[in-house]
């Protein structure tokens, strides 16, 4: 991105002297193991009923000419996140280098204006109880596993992705593997006409499928299944 | 194990001394990427977590693994970067495998039963007191006959432990599970080149046809093979053909799916194998050179098996079969891969035979993206060992079954109600065939709730499966993470070594399998003058695989156990590239595999004192070590002569068709049309019976309505949601119906691993319950979250025994159903399976036995065969 499409200052992308994390998701690879999903949650000791990343799917076509899609999805880690700018208490904030979009727990009110400002679904208040992690009641997301990430780890859905169709890697640094990967592939972002300049990539994702949000891939019947106990059953 | 109150404040201060260290850290270099592992830290203290290296073993594929430790509790588990096959990742299972030792419901202690069998009410005891009750009881039976000790057995991973135990008591009663797994894929295979499993080199492969693997979600290997599925699909722009008469997600993933017919691949397979013949696209070097039949021979049995007459059966139109044909043919390197599609029929080794042929014909075994044997590394066994039992057990090997050599074991409790042996002592060991196994509670239930013909019934066991319910006494028995096991699985094209060891002490008065059976023993022979004690003279766990792991050549230079306990595995061929996720050697390039196994040639010490006989087989000492081709000595395959052996002549000897043959399942060509099959199938985030009490996995699969397609759902007048009632030969179901496109019309399918009636508090979802008299594990609160309230139904109690006549493998495709909309007195969750019902429908099965009367009739072309008096009774084999 050049210096003049650059419409907030705090967007780092080619910034000079700064780290850009990014995730690139080939879908092409995804099997829809879960693998990510499980060691995300066991990662942050997340609770039931929420999830910082998720794997939707999708069946698409007629009998027999028939496919499965998965749209493996998390925080987009947005260049210009709307989540910052509608924290009342400056609980979310960006990390400039590195862009890591990350919440304050200790600031946090639980007021929900990123949740409703976040385009994608990607935040979540936890509930009162967690098998042995006492930070509770208030929104949390995906951190792009900052407390991974500068240790020098890959993110923890990244690290067990079996198809590796997770990567991981700082996209202002050109010779990284993310960089090679979105200089070489056509590649989508979620969203991009609410100008959040998201910083998960997807190469080979159906146009048709990244027009939804969290839960819109399974059969509306099904989901609505799910959604009825939910709302029975999980109290925060 | 409490965790540090930990105040928000105290978590601040730790992530802003990350935030610092972050700055002040060195700028990455270019082209530096993040580690893909080996290291984990808390995102709340920022403390690094102990790593201990393990072998996963939630299911078996025994992928390697790190267990990240705090505050002596397993927080987090990882793949292990220094396992060649699994390079660093878990599936989603495995990652949750810390669930079996912290499930809040786990036994923890002896226990007792003290209402009636199966009833719930359980007394806590000593482990003095258990031990003393089972030697007793054991010290009977000895007395009257060994083999009227039975173990049976679910997933025994314990290296020898459960053989030895069995065979100090002197008893043959030793009954696996295989023949509900997939046995008669064992079976098919063995004969024929020696092995019971390939591996298909998917990450070099051009073409790769599936027949009924749903190697992306479940089946040998899960994670190693879809690692290399993924690379060889778009690193190598690969081609996959999925078979199968559901979308799973391994057909959801392919370029194509082709839906089939029930128990039909095998037809298909001999098509494809009649069109590569018919066009000569085989590789007639390899066929005349290395197989036991010639290009003619070959040509001139498959001229039977047309694309116009397997089209018809399986529903696969003529030009697909055709196409497919050319395109395997002609694409180079192709691999095949199977697993229980083909071969949970009535002959699934035909079946699965068909399937092998098509690698073999093309002449794509053992190469690069090739379809190649199993690479597997052994250990010794401590000595002394225990001589093998006086006599035979008729459960362990049935007269009737002559080729399973994986055994029958479903059809066990039919025999024990007949009376064929006697049962005075039952052990079972990580199974639950109460739940697993055909007629499930019908039957498996029934016969361990009867006294009479299971006097006193033992569970080894952490959990409260199905099983362990009905048990007289319950020794806890340790989840995986805190027991020590010798571990090898050829899972990829690099063999290796591998333990799993304790992470922490075993919780509560748990003790892990080998030091349990080693108690029992020394309660039987405190003295050692039974001569049973020698056998168990080992310490602790370690001790143990000290006397496996100490000696082995190689291993014993790099350290020995010591080395296993710092890596989990043994050898480690490279380092984990963080580019590629690509195992890399010294000089930064992909290791490589060797390939060409068979083509190995022998040294001249070998053939020092080996005799060349004409068909070319080099004998030594009496024993086949080679093959002589070409004027050049080879070890060849690991069969007796050799070679493949296309030609299968001890199937010959029971009258069944010793060539590539498919047999049509008679109850399906009698179908009407309101009839569907009954298909089963697992998901990707569970196992078959273990894991519907880990809270991770649960919450994203827990129900499992029946799939059934569009055209079905609209003449039946259902749709998603709606309940159908689902009969049987032998008993019935209510369930919820799933509208999909992704399954075959005349087939519903239906979920195993949900509707648990035992198991705990999670998996019956009776979470506002008290806890039980059993359950001593610690509460966790993140179960007060839990939001879904439909547990599904489970299905086999409505799926008779069928036993393949060659490999014994039940038949669990083969169920001819009757589905309708439910009634105005069905009830979700309703099912019904009768024993009467059951046992007509084993009786039914021994019929195509070789020794029944329906094996001639299936077999015309056998006409020869003298019948089964002609068959001259072998020695038992079999493991």
């Amino acid at each position: 991105m050049s210096e003049e499409l650059r419409v907030s200052p705090i967007e780092t992308r080619e910034a000079p002297g700064k780290r850009r994390f990014a995730m690139v998701v080939d879908t092409r690879r995804c099997i829809g193991c879960m693998a990510c999903q499980v060691a995300c949650k066991a990662e942050y000791d997340t609770p039931l009923g929420v999830n910082r990343t998720w794997v939707p799917y999708k069946v698409v076509g007629k009998y027999p000419n028939v496919r499965k899609q998965f749209l493996p999805r998390l925080c987009n880690h947005c260049d210009d996140p709307p989540c910052v700018r509608n924290c009342p208490v400056e609980a979310t904030f960006k990390v400039e280098d590195g862009g890591f979009v990350l919440q304050r727990y200790e600031r946090c009110i639980g007021c929900r204006s990123c949740m409703a400002a976040c385009p994608y679904n990607a935040r979540f208040m936890l509930p009162s109880h967690r098998s042995y992690t006492p930070i509770t009641n208030v929104v949390d997301k995906c951190t792009f596993c900052f407390h991974r990430v500068t240790q020098n780890l890959v993110p923890a859905c990244v690290q067990t992705c079996i198809g590796r169709s997770r990567v991981f890697g700082d996209l202002n640094d050109p010779n990284s593997e993310v960089s090679y990967l979105v200089a070489t592939h056509a590649t989508q972002v979620l969203r991009p006409e609410e100008g959040t300049k998201p910083h998960v990539f997807y190469i080979g994702a159906d146009r048709n499928q990244t027009e939804f949000g969290r839960d819109a891939y399974r059969k509306p019947e099904v989901m609505e299944l799910d959604r009825s106990a939910f709302k029975r059953h999980f109290d925060i | 194990m409490d965790f540090p109150k930990i105040t928000r404040r105290t978590f601040l201060q730790a992530s802003a001394g990350t935030t610092a260290a972050a700055a002040l850290a060195p700028r990455m270099l270019h082209a530096m990427e993040n580690e893909l592992g080996g290291k984990d830290f808390s995102p709340v203290t920022a403390a690094e977590r102990k790593a201990i290296p393990v072998n996963c073993h939630v299911c078996n594929i025994q992928d390697g693994a790190i267990a990240y430790v705090e505050n002596d509790r397993v927080v987090k588990l990882e793949g292990n970067p220094e396992h060649v096959s699994t390079r660093g990742r878990l599936c989603a299972k495995g990652n949750s495998g810390m669930w079996y030792s912290y499930d809040p419901d786990r036994i923890l202690y002896p226990l007792k039963r003290v209402g009636a069998r199966g009833e719930g009410k359980w007394k806590r005891i000593t482990w003095e007191e258990a031990l003393t009750e089972v030697a007793a009881k054991l010290d009977a039976a000895l007395k009257e006959d060994p083999n009227t000790i039975m173990l049976k057995y679910g997933r025994n991973r314990t290296g020898g432990t459960i053989d030895r135990f069995m065979k100090t008591l002197g008893s043959a009663t030793v009954l696996n599970h295989t023949s509900v797994c997939e046995s008669s894929k064992k079976v098919g295979q063995e004969p024929t080149w020696g092995p019971d499993i390939e591996t298909p080199d998917f990450a070099n492969a051009k073409y790769v046809l599936n027949f009924g693997s749903n190697i992306l979600e479940a089946a040998y290997f899960h994670n190693p093979l879809s690692q290399r599925i993924a690379e060889g699909r778009v690193d190598n722009h690969m081609k996959i053909v999925t078979f199968d008469v559901r979308l799973s997600n391994t057909a959801g993933f392919s370029d194509e799916w082709i839906p089939v017919f029930p128990a039909t691949d095998g037809a298909v397979a001999l098509a494809i194998g009649h069109v590569i013949l018919r066009e000569d696209l085989q590789d007639s070097a390899f066929i005349d050179t290395w197989t036991n039949v010639t290009v003619d021979e070959l040509k001139a049995h498959y001229a039977q098996y047309t694309p116009e007459w397997a089209s018809k059966i399986s529903g696969v139109p003529v030009q697909t079969i055709e196409r497919i044909a050319r395109e395997f043919a002609t694409t180079k390197p192709a691999t095949l891969f199977t697993y229980r599609g083909p071969a949970k029929h009535l002959y699934g080794s035909y079946n699965e035979k068909a399937c092998m042929m098509l690698p073999i014909m093309t002449g794509n075994v053992e190469k690069r993206g090739g379809y190649c044997l199993p690479r597997g590394m052994g250990w010794p066994q401590p000595n002394p060992q225990p001589p093998g039992p006086k006599h035979d057990s008729v459960l362990a090997h049935p007269p009737e079954y002559p080729l399973a050599s994986h055994k029958v074991s479903h059809l066990v409790p039919f025999w024990i109600a007949e009376g064929r042996q006697k049962i005075n002592v039952a052990f079972t060991y990580q199974d639950n065939p109460v739940y697993t196994n055909p007629g499930a509670q019908a039957v498996w239930g029934k016969l361990y709730r009867d006294e009479k013909l299971i006097p006193y019934f033992i569970s080894m066991s952490s959990h409260m499966g199905e099983e362990t319910a009905l048990a007289d006494i319950i020794l806890p028995d340790c989840p995986y993470l805190e027991r020590w096991e010798p571990e090898s699985m050829p899972n990829s094209l690099w063999p290796w070594l591998g333990i799993r060891q304790p992470v922490h002490k075993s919780l509560g008065e748990s003790r892990e399998n080998r030091v349990l059976l080693r108690d029992i023993i020394w309660k039987l022979d405190p003295d050692g003058s039974r001569g049973m004690k020698q056998f168990w003279a080992f310490k602790d766990g370690e001790d143990y695989m000290r006397h496996h792991f100490d000696n082995v050549p190689g291993l014993k230079e790099a350290g020995g156990l010591d080395f296993l306990k710092k890596h989990g595995v043994w050898p480690i061929y490279g380092t984990l590239d963080p580019k590629t996720g690509k195992v890399t050697d010294k000089t930064g390039r992909e290791i490589q595999a060797e390939y060409g196994l068979y083509r190995k040639e022998l040294s001249a010490a070998d053939m020092e004192g080996a005799m060349v006989d004409a068909h070319g087989l080099i004998t030594k000492n009496g024993k086949a070590i080679g093959i002589r081709r070409n004027g050049r000595n080879y070890v060849g395959f690991p069969t007796p002569n050799r070679v493949i052996n296309v030609r299968v002549d001890e199937w010959a000897e029971y009258g069944f068709n010793p060539m590539p043959t498919f047999k049509r399942i008679p109850w399906h060509e009698t179908m009407k049309d309101d009839e569907m099959i009954l298909s089963t199938f697992k998901l990707n985030v569970h196992k078959q019976s273990r894991t519907a009490a880990v809270k991770w996995l649960a919450e994203i699969a827990h129900s499992n309505p029946a799939w059934m397609n569009p055209e079905t759902a609209k003449k039946l007048g259902v749709k998603t949601g709606d309940l159908v009632r689902v009969e049987s030969p032998v008993g019935y179901l209510v369930t919820k119906a799933y509208v999909t496109e992704g399954i075959h019309p005349q087939v519903i399918s239906i979920a195993t691993g949900f509707g648990h009636w035992e198991y705990g508090r999670l998996a019956t979802l009776k979470l506002k319950d008290r806890k039980g008299d059993a359950s001593h594990g610690e509460e966790d609160p993140d179960l007060n979250n839990v939001w879904w309230d439909d547990k599904g139904v489970h299905p086999n109690a409505i799926i008779p025994a069928v036993a393949d006549p060659i490999g014994g493998s039940q038949g669990w495709y083969d169920t001819v159903v009757k589905v309708t909309k439910a009634g105005p007195n069905d009830k979700y969750g309703d099912i019904h399976g009768d024993w009467d019902k059951h046992y007509a429908a084993y009786k039914e099965t021994m019929r195509y036995a070789y020794t029944g009367d329906l094996h001639r009739k299936m077999h015309p072309e056998m006409a020869a065969w003298a019948g089964p008096e002609s068959v001259k009774p072998k020695a038992s084999g079999g493991h």
